[in-house]
């Protein structure tokens, strides 16, 4: 049987994705950022720790999903995603390839579990799901995992709250459990951590915030749940909103899961940059 | 849990300097959401870039949307229902980064935003509520 090993938490900013492609990465402004993944890339290589598959939970930003169709929750299922163009031409990564069967197993499951998912198939990937792949994985051929996306809306309000994406994680920890390949995988919360995009509040940060966040994802979850949409855009920025994703991640894991790594660093661009690792519980 | 819905919207216009996208909000800015958007093609983008006025003309904006589209007038454009991911597109056009675009919202000179962000961005302190002031 498929099942879930770890669970990984990472802020999904372009700038990231655009320093990583023009080979910045050793200057003074990026190195501090990128330092703190180097303890994961190396603790993903290993063969141990490396997943077959990863469920890789982003929000789309007004890239394949625009004002006509707005999904809370989509999954895809084709067999492959490309890099989209976001408005200055698409990333020089490598395509995405899906695990259909796997995805098409999650979308089923998790209708029959009561949570009615969208199904997509042609769907460009931005830089909400390529990001966290170049941070992971540097700079490949080919991407050395496959991964189901799974694409939340943050976007448009109401987002989901905290407590069904919560939910939504342990429903696809059942999903999972329920598929009969001999799999490993990974799911991987993205966005946030707090920052804000727009208006002369622009530029928000709080570290302190951000901080009990990450620390609370193992040490009490159960409060993160329950933080209501106006406590992330007071308290984190109108775009912090995005942190509800890392609790999809969260809820697929087992209640005393631990972290193995963690990183926060303030700036990238206009955002706090925060990152965690979490090893799955056995039981 | 059920929401009141009223008491929910309120308190997303009690946030200083900020305008959250609300279904009104997207309902309003709807085909200013949707021209930017179609500036995700590069044969769009260059037609746009050739002539920004007549490009506008096959789009069922309102004047205040189309001029402050011309203008770059960030926001008033969030004022008109336009989000910040779509808006993106325009300001992408013209070769600005989030950084450079979102500083222009903020009164501040981007050196002066730059240097705020490296300092650890900006404080939440007083710029939770409007009305309690915290």
């Amino acid at each position: 049987m498929a099942h879930i090993s770890a669970g990984i938490g990472t802020s999904h900013v372009p700038a990231i994705g655009m320093a990583m492609d023009l080979n910045k990465t050793e200057e003074d402004y990026w190195k501090p950022l990128f330092a703190g993944y180097q303890w994961t890339r190396e603790w993903i290589s290993a063969p141990e720790n490396k997943p077959d598959v990863v469920i890789l939970v982003y929000n789309d930003h007004a890239t394949a999903f625009d004002m006509n169709l707005i999904p809370t929750f989509a999954i895809g299922c084709a067999e492959t995603f490309q890099p989209a163009d976001e408005g200055w031409g698409p990333r020089k990564v490598p395509v995405v390839e899906n695990h259909p069967d796997l995805a098409w197993h999650i979308a089923q499951s998790c209708i029959l579990d009561d949570f009615d998912m969208t199904i997509v198939n042609k769907m460009d990937v931005d830089h909400g799901l390529t990001v966290p792949l170049s941070l992971m994985f540097g700079k490949p051929n080919a991407w050395p995992v496959k991964v189901v996306p799974i694409a939340v809306n943050v976007v448009t309000y109401p987002p989901p709250s905290g407590n069904r994406c919560y939910k939504l994680g342990e429903a696809i920890a059942r999903a999972v459990a329920s598929f009969p390949e001999d799999i490993k995988v990974q799911v991987w919360g993205t966005g946030g951590m707090s920052h804000q995009l727009q208006g002369p509040r622009a530029g928000l940060i709080n570290a302190a915030w951000d901080q009990k966040f990450l620390e609370d994802l193992t040490a009490d979850p159960e409060r993160l749940r329950t933080i209501p949409h106006i406590e992330y855009l007071r308290e984190t920025g109108s775009e912090g909103i995005e942190m509800v994703m890392w609790l999809i991640m969260r809820g697929a894991l087992r209640a005393n899961s631990t972290a193995l790594h963690k990183h926060y660093h303030v700036p990238a661009s206009n955002t706090a940059v925060g990152h965690i690792v979490i090893s799955n519980s056995t039981g | 849990m059920t929401v009141d819905i009223h008491a929910y919207l309120a308190e997303l216009e009690d946030i200083p300097g900020t305008r959250v996208y609300t279904t009104k909000r997207a309902r309003q800015g709807y085909w200013l959401n949707q021209f930017a958007m179609s500036l995700m093609k590069a044969e769009s983008r260059q037609a746009w870039l050739a002539d920004e006025a007549t490009y506008l003309e096959d789009w069922p904006m309102s004047d205040d949307q189309k001029q402050a589209v011309l203008d770059r007038d960030y926001n008033r454009l969030l004022d008109l229902g336009g989000n910040i991911y779509y808006l993106a597109k325009v300001f992408s056009t013209d070769g600005q980064s989030f950084v450079q675009a979102v500083s222009t919202m903020t009164g501040m000179p981007l050196e002066d935003y730059q240097k705020m962000m490296l300092a650890g961005g900006r404080s939440p302190i007083g710029m939770r509520s409007i009305k309690g002031g915290y």
